[in-house]
Parts: C-alpha cells; structure tokens; sequence
C-alpha cells in the first residue's frame, strides 16, 4: 500500500461544480468508472462550501466502490475545516505522476489558503481543526481515526459544545443521552421566509395540480445520506437532530422535535415538531403512518396543524393509512398513501 | 405608557396558575387592554395548550433570550383577540435556559407596547421561581382551600415579601366548593385569608367547565354562562382598578354536572312557588 501510494491516487476535479447536490451527483457518475475503483481518490473542489453531512455521504459513496477519500482540495475555508475535523487531507501535494488528466492547481497549504481569504473562524467547535499541520504529513494515521470517529462525529457535532463532558470514546447509549439530553439544538431555521400557514391534508387535494416528480440531485442527496435509527417512542421535550435521514419505529408524542437533513420516517403517530431538510432540501419528506404533526417543516418551508384537528385525539387502531408530507407548489401538502 | 407586570404563582403545583394566567390575559384583552402572556415554564409549558396556539409557536423564550430571534417575532397573537399575544416558554430546555436578569430585560422591553404583562410562573421556589418574580412588580398568589396549598402559599408570600421588586401582592382562592364549606368539609375563604393574612383579589369556584376548556384550548372566559369564568373576568376588572363585589358563588350549583343542575334549578323553582 506505502509503496504503490502514487499509483493508487486518484484525482476527480470538480473544480467547476457549485453546488454541493451537483457534486454528488457528478462525484457519482465519475466513479462509475472501473478507473476509479480501489484508489485512494482526491477530490478537487472549487468554492463550494460542504457540511460534515455533505463530506461524510461523498465519503460513503466513495466507500462504495472500495476506493477511499484521501485528500480534498478545496477553496471553501469551511470545507477545510469540516474535512480537517474528519481526518482528512485538505490541499495535500499532488503527485507529479498521478492518473489526473487535468493539470493540477498549485499546491496552497491550509494555512496559507486561510490567510488569502481572511477566513474568520466565529465557532471554533472543533478541536480536531486544531491539529498541527506536521501533523497531518501522515495520512495512514488519520485515515484509521476516521473510521473510528465517524460515527460519533456526524451524530452530534454541536452536542459537544453543549455537553463540554462528552467523552468521545463513550458507548451508544452515552450518545443516545446526548441526543435526548438537555443539549437540545435548535434547528438552523431562523434565516427561513416566516410561513405560518396551516397544511392542506388530503380532502383539499382535489384543488392541488400536483407537477410531475423529477429525480434531481436534491433526491441523490437524500438517498447519499446515512440513516439514523431510533426504535422507542419520542416524548415531550425529547429532541433529535441528524445529518442525514432518520426513521422512528414507533410514536412520536406532541412537544419532540425532530430534525433531519434528509428524509423523517416515522413508523407510528406523529404528533410532534418534525423538520426534514432542515439544510435546505426541498426534496426532502416527512412520513408517518399517521400524520398528526403540531408543525411540518420542510427545507425553508412551514405549516402548522389545522386548527380543526387541535383537539382531535388519536386512537390507536389497527389500520392506518400511511401519510407524507411534501412540498408541492411551495406548500407542504400531506398526502394519503392509498396504493 | 408603562406596563404593569404581574407575577402569577403558588408554589404548590396544579392549584391553576396557568388556567388562572389564561384566563385574567383573555379578559383584560377582552377589555381592550394589550396583554402579553409570559409562560416561564420552561420545559413543562402548557399555557400554548390552554389559548390553543400550540401548533403555531415557532419561537420561544428561550429563542429570545440567546438572541435567535427578535422579541416581536417570538409573540403569538391570539386566535381571537389581536389584543393578547403569548411569548411560549421552550419545551426542549430546561429552567436554567433563562435567567432573572434575561427575563427582567424582556419584560421591561414588554412594558413599554403593553398595559399588562401576565407572567405564569412554574410550581415550586427554586431558579424557575426566582426566575419568574424577577421583573415583576405585583404578584397574584394562587391557593385552593386545602391545607397544603395554603402552607406553600404562605411560604411564598413569605419569599414574594423579601423579593427586591415585588410592591404588592393578592390572593386568588381558586376551586372554592360552597357545598363543601357549607358541611365544614372545606376551608372558608375568610379562613384562608386569616390563615394567610392577605388580602383576596378574586374566589374561583370549582367548575368542570374549565376541563373542557382546557381540552379545547379556549379560555373559560369566553364562555359567558360559566360562574368560574364570570369571577374571573371580575378579577380582571379588579385588577384594573374597578371595585367590584365578589360573587356569590354559594347561589347556583352548575358544577355539579349537568343533570343536577338541571334537577336542582327545578327544584329550586319549585322552593321559590
């Protein structure tokens, strides 16, 4: 492996790309190709700037095809630092002889890409972005910590600010404490158009003309996403929040709030807040056998309950009918889920 | 135009300090006065529940205080009275999310677009307590006619006396039964105010309306029929300076289910022929 290290590099450019969708999509067809297949592959980005979530699902589809993520090149000063917290190699030399057809930008180191940008850092959450750059000459050290991390660091990143105790190398139930615990996050909606409007349930759809579905890079996306799953009832009070898509086997009770970058399933009541696409993916739903959300949101996208259906309390029956919850024409409709 | 800011507490939980809230708030708005509810409940909230706008709070206290968003944008106007508005406490915090100060900054803000600012205060005399008393200036103690709620009411009242900024305060007998004072089961609101030696501001008789008010999300005021929320808006009015006398509450029994109500006012024509 240590000796055929030049040979193995990979390099995808998507130098050009805008958008972070659009780079898993791209990302995606690039390394359908038998090329690509167990290389340690480096990404060249432009200024696009990605979250954890964004980094760990380009991650996950590189995993796929037994290759793995060894250095991004990026612009973005957040991409930087997200990718040093995960381990990664942000603007390492590129070999000279490596399989990359198109020529190679010139090698900036992290510090100095910072000080050409005037990067200021407001939230200094995580310690890894601290590491020595000496420190990251070694990339099989760092790559073993990521696989080791992973899981914890795209559970709850922001937890830890709260929690200054968490110790990382705690168990899964320690981390379930996290999500339920006190160091509630409140989602990044607050930038978000104010929709108050109630959501059309399904009697009122006869009105709706609901355009035909197109699969766009929003629904590569969702499904790049990893998944959490939380099997017990979510009560009052109880938040959970993911980078990814969350299911629930079982009730979700009024006062929980649950936040997802991707898709909400909820295989029983849902009575609660629920957000899915909680960083702008409009794409993203909210589905539950039974639909009885005291708020929908969506992406930049809100309802609340019909006030008709305030006081309706729901009785378990044996039959339900699935629900779901989607944007159409800019409002979240919910629809019933016949067939 | 400053704002009288009002503490609404017991101690003891479950006596109805936040259906007292809810409804002295809906009837001073019904009164043409601007009216915020401040639910300082953090973590247990219910007062949403009880106005019925639980399913349109998108911020909260907590949202305020760390700055998430404006004041004006955390007030939740009511369904039906554009006068009242209600800044809902978080459900997913706890009470050390705001502190006295925090509070006090927000309901000297309030004082200045509000005539009244209501401020439900959570059960017990810990930080949520404190919390709670912080930017008030007058405080109605909630109490029911039994021992226990009396002896928290006084340790209170005690805590309310040493409190910085608290003038005045009043007592609120709430879930008065006339019968049961009548057959000396239950403490008589003038024992209460002699135990407690505090003047009242209003007696609340029981009702099993305020249940179904509850359940439905709409104060008890709005309802005109019911003797509960007839003292109510008499509080209110009393509350606003007007002297009015307390109602006789031992007069009529319609809280003692509807077919009793029914038989006794027949029966009672009946006395009266």
């Amino acid at each position: 492996m240590e000796q055929c290290l030049d040979d193995n590099m990979y390099v995808v450019d998507l130098g050009e790309v805008n958008s972070a969708p659009e780079i898993i999509f791209e990302l995606s067809s690039v390394l359908e190709t038998a090329e690509a297949k167990n290389k340690r592959i480096c990404l060249k980005l432009g200024d696009v700037s990605l979250n954890q979530a964004q980094i760990l699902s380009i991650k996950s589809l590189i995993n796929g095809i037994d290759s793995t993520l060894s250095s991004i090149d990026t612009k973005s000063a957040e991409t930087e630092k997200v990718a040093l917290s995960l381990g990664l190699i942000v603007s390492n030399v590129l070999p000279e002889n490596s399989t990359d057809t198109v020529p190679a930008e010139p090698y900036k180191s992290a510090e100095e890409l910072k000080e050409e940008q005037n990067v200021q850092d407001p939230y200094e959450i995580v310690e890894e972005s601290d590491i020595a750059p000496d420190d990251l000459q070694n990339p099989e050290q760092e790559i073993v910590e990521i696989s080791e991390n992973q899981v914890q660091d795209n559970t709850e990143p922001q937890a830890d600010e709260n929690q200054e105790n968490v110790n990382e190398n705690e168990n899964v139930k320690d981390e379930l404490d996290v999500i339920f615990g006190s160091g509630a996050i409140q989602p990044n909606i607050f930038d978000a158009e104010f929709k108050n409007e109630e959501y059309s349930t399904n009697e009122e759809l006869e009105d709706i003309v609901v355009p035909e579905e197109e699969y766009t890079k929003e629904d590569m996306e969702i499904e790049a996403f990893p998944t959490k799953y939380i099997k017990q009832t979510i009560r009052s009070g109880q938040v959970i929040n993911y980078e990814g898509n969350i299911v629930i086997i079982g009730d979700c009770h009024p006062g929980c709030e649950i936040t997802a970058f991707g898709d909400i399933t909820v295989w029983g009541v849902l009575s609660g807040i629920a957000h899915a696409g909680s960083a702008g993916n409009q794409k993203a739903r909210v589905r539950a056998l039974k639909m009885n959300a005291i708020q929908l949101r969506i992406a930049n996208f809100y309802s609340r309950r019909p006030d008709a259906l305030n006081t309706v309390y729901i009785e378990k029956t044996d039959s339900y009918t699935p629900e779901e919850a989607r944007i159409v024409n800019d409002e979240i409709v919910v629809f019933k889920i016949n067939d | 135009m400053a704002g009288r800011v009002i503490v609404i507490t017991s101690g003891k939980g479950g006596v109805g300090k936040t259906t007292t809230s809810a409804n002295i708030g809906t009837a001073l708005a019904k009164n043409g006065h601007s009216v915020v509810l401040v639910d300082t409940d953090i973590g247990l909230r219910n007062l949403d529940l009880l106005l019925g706008l639980e399913n349109r709070i998108v911020y909260t206290l907590v949202d305020v205080v760390e700055e998430r968003c404006k004041l004006k944008q955390a007030l939740v106007k009511d369904k039906k009275n554009p006068n009242l508005c209600l800044l809902a406490a978080a459900q997913t915090r706890d009470k050390s999310s705001v502190s006295a100060e925090q509070l006090k900054k927000i309901t000297d803000k309030l004082k200045k677009d509000y005539d009244f600012i209501l401020v439900d205060c959570p059960a017990g005399i810990e930080q949520g307590f404190q919390t709670a008393i912080a930017g008030a200036s007058e405080a109605i103690v909630v109490t029911t006619p039994e021992m226990s709620a009396v002896r928290d009411a006084d340790r209170i009242i005690g805590l309310l006396e040493a409190a910085e900024g608290i003038e005045s305060y009043k007592l609120l007998i709430n879930r008065v039964r006339p019968n049961m004072i009548k057959s000396n089961d239950m403490m008589s609101v003038e024992d209460v105010e002699n135990i407690l030696s505090c003047g009242k501001i209003g007696v609340i008789p029981e009702d099993t309306g305020i249940i179904t008010s509850t359940n439905r999300g709409e104060p008890i005021v709005n309802d005109e029929k019911s003797l509960a929320g007839k003292a109510y808006i008499n509080v209110a009015r009393r509350i606003n300076g007007e002297d009015v006398p307390f109602l006789d509450i031992d007069e009529p029994k319609d809280f003692v289910g509807k077919l009793k109500k029914f038989l006794s006012k027949l029966g009672k024509q009946g006395k009266e022929q």
